[in-house]
């Protein structure tokens, strides 16, 4: 048995009710980092606003997080690695292991199910069109007592691994293949698969499955969820939270499925869910590839996606990016990698309508003054609100973002998530966050 | 050190010469520049020479230059320095006549923007002037660098967009007389504020189009100036200023300190003030930038440029004329060549022979802004030898 401290649920704020759609400027890592800082943020150990909590990311790099499994089908690189990244977004250290696996709702749970104290695993969909988006990460504790909020344990029910690929993609190919024989699928594929758990009690959610499947295999009425892929699994478990219950996990992909128990309701979930906007429509211009310098990517990785400046060694001001003579006192002694808050406000901003190739227009720009009286400015691209909404004086937070696509190496850096206009904090659910002690 | 005077001047009309390359531009400002010498110009004369070219599309500057040119036997020195290439070019040029090493040299200025492909053109533009890991890939396009800082002035002061489309109705009417310009028809501020947005708050008007050109003067010391013409126009200050490279670190962004700078260097080797200037070459790569310079160049006090548009100051037939060739916005701006034709412009309106002329202007002032906000350069002419 493991023991599941905390859930985190990130929703892009693109789509409807029926399924969201990965923005232009976000992909399987930046969807997974959102939900793994979210779930982080459960556990009390960073906090996405990061307001005045400035000390978050090197918490969460403290509280033993040994080993990320990032599982999803739509790995931003298949050469060239996405770990170093995954790390850097979500604030954990560099010695981190991380297993970046192919796979979907059950290949989730057997990864929780089996995984070590400590471990960190963060599911996330970014499909092709037709099918939802979002992430969602669960963090096992370093040992079965520990867990600022409680923890419970899961437990691996039964597994059956078999072979129906009604929906294929061998490696070359662009795009899903599908055979297109949904009876097939849901009597053979996954009907035999749950008929061979063998399972002693019903489950009480089912992930991978649409709603009407989902409802004939359970017990009671079982929660919608808002993804199929790897990430439905644990927004499967998160499920729990509000059922105020445990039972048994189903998660299942066409012909295979995995069935653990979860022995309560999980105490401390975050989900990052903004209200869903209908998505923008952008121009797409083609055009030569962007240029990248790698020793420049090589120099800004840490600050850049970790979210940090360059703090003076001799007088403490902080520089973004880093820069080798200090912007107040003139000292060339040196700097620090310092945390820097994750939320401000416009200074100044401008949308770009004419189109730009290789970026899908418009899209806004904005330098934003960084809060608590730290004197840092960045300028960043606008996510997650409509372009030309964010006007100076509105406040938002800071997220990891893949800003663009460079040569074919996705440029990784952060973005404005304005507020919205009702509420405190971009990207909370109106669900709002829950966390509090189980036992 | 001695007095420097602009004894020619020349320019190629500015527009998109997709028949002419830079090696067809260079030549024919400076044959242009040589005709209107009065004295007339023997090229053996020229001692040396300088080229401000931002990009280049050929080669080799400063060979092309000399070869293109006929100017194989004297030094030739090419200056970069973002949108403000062609004031600095006059005004390294202007410090050798003066310091005497030579008496008779050739600054020109050019740019051909329209030699690659539109689409590549952002992207090449883009790496000239942004930090490849932090700003490169925000898409940060040439308007954009711009707007960051008018959409803040426009914020702070009570200047708004119908003020930014004055500018572009004024500059557009102004090129009309003009035989170099690249826009020569007037349009009417309704259809400035209802052109297609390019980024916000720039609509189409407000931006200046892509160019190609070229522009030539000749300098020569005080000793010499009598060889050439009787009407000299001289150089009476020269000024260049900078200022932190990356937007975020720009603490008020509603001003230029560049500007400030550049002007305040210049109108301190001139022994001038604001005051003194009669018509003005003025950046307007885009509307708000004027207004903005207006304020910097000490035209206008802070915030108040609105009303030097809004009454007509800059108007000519106004008080202080800003932009008689119809100015970046409708002349044109191929940025090398770009600071190189204001001070041709100026030599023109200072000799009474401008196409669109200035009465009685006797003191004059051209300005740069480039990289994309961090350098500027300022140039003051008069007929006046002070």
């Amino acid at each position: 048995m493991v023991a599941l401290v905390a859930l985190g649920t990130y929703l892009p704020p693109w789509g409807s009710a029926r399924g969201r759609v990965a923005g232009p400027d976000e992909d399987a890592l930046t969807l997974g980092v959102a939900a793994a800082r979210a779930a982080l943020a459960a556990a009390g150990l960073a906090s996405p606003a990061g307001t005045a909590d400035l000390e978050a990311v090197e918490t969460a790099a403290a509280v033993g997080v040994r080993r990320v499994v990032f599982v999803t089908r739509e790995l931003p690189l298949l050469v060239g690695g996405n770990a170093a990244a995954l790390l850097a977004g979500i604030g954990l250290a560099a010695d981190v292991a991380v297993v970046e696996q192919v796979g979907g709702a059950p290949a989730v749970l057997d990864a929780l199910a089996g995984a070590a104290p400590g471990t960190l695993v963060v599911a996330a969909d970014a499909p092709q069109a037709g099918q939802p988006a979002g992430a969602a990460a669960a963090l096992v504790g370093p040992d079965d007592t520990a867990g600022p909020a409680g923890w419970v344990g899961v437990e691996l029910v039964g597994r059956v691994v078999r072979s129906l690929p009604v929906h294929s993609q061998a490696v070359g190919e662009p795009a899903i293949r599908d055979y297109s024989d949904a009876r097939l699928e849901r009597e053979r594929g996954v009907g035999v698969a749950v008929e061979r758990l063998e399972l002693a009690e019903k489950p009480v959610v089912a992930a991978g499955l649409a709603a009407k499947q989902a409802a004939a295999l359970c017990a009671g009425s079982p929660p919608a969820l808002p993804t199929l892929g790897a990430s439905s699994a644990l927004f499967a478990i998160a499920a729990l939270h509000e059922l105020g219950s445990g039972g048994v996990v189903l998660a299942a992909e066409q012909a295979s499925a995995t069935a653990v128990r979860v022995d309560g309701p999980p105490a401390a979930v975050r989900r990052d869910e903004p209200a869903p906007l209908a998505p923008e429509k952008v121009t797409r211009t083609p055009g030569p590839d962007i240029a990248i310098s790698l020793p420049a990517y090589e120099r800004a990785f840490d600050a850049k996606l970790r979210w940090e400046a360059g703090r003076c060694d001799a007088c403490g001001t902080l520089a973004l990016p880093p820069r080798r003579r200090c912007l107040a006192c003139g000292s060339e002694a040196g700097w620090t990698l310092a945390p820097l808050p994750r939320s401000g406000e416009v200074y100044t901003a401008v949308t770009v309508h004419v189109p730009v190739p290789g970026m899908p227009t418009p899209y806004s720009l904005a330098i934003v003054e960084l809060d608590g009286g730290v004197d840092v400015r960045a300028l960043v691209k606008v996510t997650g609100a409509r372009p030309g909404s964010a006007r100076i004086g509105d406040r938002g937070r800071l997220v990891l973002r893949r800003v663009a696509v460079r040569s074919g190496v996705p440029d990784y850096g952060y973005a404005l998530f304005p507020d919205t206009p009702a509420g405190s904090v971009a990207g909370e659910a109106a669900t709002g966050t829950t966390e509090g002690a189980a036992r | 050190m001695r007095r420097v005077a602009v004894v020619g001047a020349g320019m190629t009309a500015f527009g998109e010469h997709f028949g002419l390359g830079i090696k067809d531009l260079v030549p024919m400002a400076v044959s242009e520049m040589a005709t209107h010498v009065d004295k007339g110009l023997d090229r053996a004369d020229i001692q040396a020479a300088w080229f401000g070219e931002l990009t280049t599309t050929d080669g080799f500057p400063t060979g092309i230059l000399a070869d293109t040119c006929g100017l194989l036997d004297i030094p030739v020195t090419r200056v970069e320095n973002a949108c403000a290439t062609g004031n600095d070019a006059v005004r390294n040029a202007m410090f050798a006549v003066a310091s005497g090493a030579f008496d008779v040299v050739l600054v020109v200025g050019a740019d051909k923007v329209r030699e690659s492909s539109a689409r590549a053109t952002f992207w090449e533009w883009a790496g000239l002037t942004r930090d490849m890991a932090w700003d490169y890939p925000l898409g940060l396009v040439a308007p954009a660098n711009f707007a960051l800082h008018v959409a803040r002035y426009l914020h702070e002061s009570p200047a708004t967009r119908e003020h930014l489309a004055m500018v572009a109705v004024k500059n557009h009417r102004h090129a009309v007389p003009n035989p170099k310009a690249q826009l020569r028809y007037e349009i009417t501020v309704e259809q400035a504020l209802n052109a297609p947005v390019v980024v916000e708050p720039f609509r189409l008007f407000d931006c200046t189009p892509q160019s190609d050109g070229a522009a030539a003067l000749l300098l020569v010391g005080e000793d010499v100036v009598d060889r050439y013409t009787d009407r000299p126009v001289w150089v009476r200050g020269v000024g260049l200023g900078l200022d932190r490279v990356m937007h975020q670190h720009k603490r008020d962004m509603t001003t230029f300190p560049p500007t400030v700078k550049a002007a305040r260097a210049a109108y301190a080797m001139a022994g001038l003030g604001p005051a003194d200037i009669d018509v003005a070459e003025v950046h307007d790569c885009f509307t708000g930038v004027e207004l903005i310079s207006y304020e910097d160049l000490g035209f206008a006090e802070r915030f108040g440029a609105y009303k030097l548009i809004e009454d007509g100051t800059t108007t000519v037939g106004g008080s202080k004329p800003v932009n008689p060739s119809g100015g970046l916005k409708a002349k044109g701006h191929p940025p090398g060549a770009t600071g190189v034709a204001q001070c041709v412009e100026l030599f023109e309106q200072l000799r009474g022979e401008a196409a669109n002329q200035v009465d009685g202007a006797r003191t004059a002032l051209a300005h740069n802004i480039g990289g994309p906000t961090a350098v500027s350069a300022v140039t003051i002419l008069s007929s006046d030898r002070g």
